[in-house]
């Protein structure tokens, strides 16, 4: 912080399950929907839309990775909020896991295909999105 | 009467529905405390979210969105009833369903239609045991509801109402009060009510002119036309999580209840059983004496 001359901004990563990131940051850079958003101390008001992605802070001089869903930020006087469906860090993130994810969402959207009416489809779709974005983000 | 035997093994039995019983209520109560913490891990979210969708819907006239488009005619509505998986908890399903049930008759009464949409087994079963239909049910989800199962059913919902099939939605489900108490409430979900636009509190022009002006990034009617399904599925997303508490409340208590009655079994059981064991040794002395008295004569 203040030894490294670099000035900080408070930062927190919201989801609906709770906080994924909460403290200061150096630098920030966000997926926005126009592309990518990058953020320092001081920045001018912004709302904007985030699409899934990769979040990443820049924090006592070390970069994190966040795999996000799609979502929302709001960044004003030195005080940036990230409001996401889901966030998990790329340390976090099971490749297998994400793996068997998109099979078995592959698996149902196929069913759904063939006529099975008991499967939501919009929410497989939904979960495999999130599974390519996680195998995305952890292969970077 | 009873022998000593049939007691026993009546007493027996007891005992081992009331070890599930207790089971029951140890999980339930641990269940309760995850479902707790996760109302509360929900409340930043939702809060930022609604401060955001209120300051945006300041920057943008908050006409022309679908989702808050109030309907002159309201020809058919659906309830979206929110239900458990499983029984056992006391009056959990039951309340819902009645209060479900009253809200139709007063619908129909009105002249609408009325579409069922339920979350939980037991309420599927129960609608369509009663020849109700159900146009969709969503289960094995209230043990412990994501925010993906809130989001589909939010999505669901969503678009009946923007394919004009319903004119209104309204949700039943039970509030988190405490462990012993959950209150059945009614929520308008569809229109979005406009009240959840509006600031909660009088804030002067002052404090709202020291936020500044954003710059929004597309333009502010963009942004809210994607927060307002937000504000929905959080809606959603917050009522499972209540009824979700709620019903391992509702379960704790009935647990704790019939565990307690089995006690009060087992000692009315073990006093009958006693009593019992004593008429019998009662009996044996008297045909004893009178078999030694019979031969002495």
């Amino acid at each position: 912080m203040a030894e490294t001359g670099t000035r900080t901004f408070s930062l927190s990563v919201v989801t609906p399950e709770g906080a994924a990131y909460e403290g200061e940051a150096e630098r920030l850079v966000v997926p926005g929907d126009a592309g990518e958003i990058g953020v320092l101390a001081r920045h001018a008001p912004l709302v904007a839309m985030l699409r899934a992605g990769e979040i990443r802070i820049k924090s006592g001089g070390e970069w994190q990775s966040f795999a996000a869903g799609p979502g929302y930020f709001k960044v004003q006087r030195d005080r940036a909020i990230v409001l996401v469906d889901d966030a998990v860090r790329a340390e976090d993130i099971d490749v297998e896991q994400a793996r068997r994810e998109i099979e078995e969402a592959e698996a149902l959207l196929e069913r759904a295909e063939a006529g099975d009416e008991e499967i939501d489809r919009w929410r497989v779709e939904q979960r495999l999105r999130h599974a390519q974005n996680k195998l995305e983000v952890s292969g970077r | 009467m009873a022998t000593v035997q049939d007691i026993k093994r009546r007493v027996n039995s007891v005992k081992n529905t009331s070890k599930i019983t207790k089971a029951m209520e140890l999980v339930a109560a641990a269940k309760l405390r995850k479902a707790e913490a996760r109302i509360e891990a929900l409340r930043p979210y939702a809060d930022r979210m609604r401060e955001l969708m209120i300051g945006t819907a300041r920057a943008t006239p908050s006409r022309g969105f679908p989702l808050l488009e109030e309907r002159e005619t309201v020809g058919s509505v659906t309830i979206l009833s929110l239900t458990g998986d499983r029984g056992l908890a006391g009056g959990f399903n039951a309340q819902i369903i009645r209060r479900s049930l009253a809200l139709e008759r007063e619908i129909r009464g009105d002249g609408a239609d009325v579409r069922w949409l339920v979350v939980g087994k037991k309420g599927r079963s129960t609608l369509r045991f009663r020849r109700y239909d159900v146009a969709h049910a969503w289960v094995d989800l209230t043990d412990r509801p994501t925010y993906a199962d809130a989001a589909a059913v939010a999505n669901a919902v969503a678009e009946l109402y923007t394919e004009r099939e319903v004119d209104r939605v309204v949700m039943v489900y039970n509030r988190y009060l405490s462990a012993l108490t959950q209150r059945v409430e009614v929520e308008e979900v569809l229109p979005i009510p406009r009240k959840a636009l509006e600031e909660d509190e009088d804030r002067s022009a002052y404090e709202i002119a020291l936020e500044g002006d954003f710059i929004y990034e597309p333009e502010p009617d963009v942004i809210l036309g994607r927060l307002l399904p937000t504000y929905l599925e959080t809606s959603i997303y917050r009522a499972l999580l209540e009824s979700a508490a709620s019903e391992h409340g509702a379960r704790m208590t009935a647990m704790r209840n019939a565990s307690s009655n089995a006690e009060d079994l087992i000692d009315r059981l073990t006093l009958d059983m006693n009593r019992a064991r004593q008429a019998a040794i009662t009996q044996e002395l008297l045909e004893v004496v009178a078999g030694a008295d019979a031969l002495t004569q």
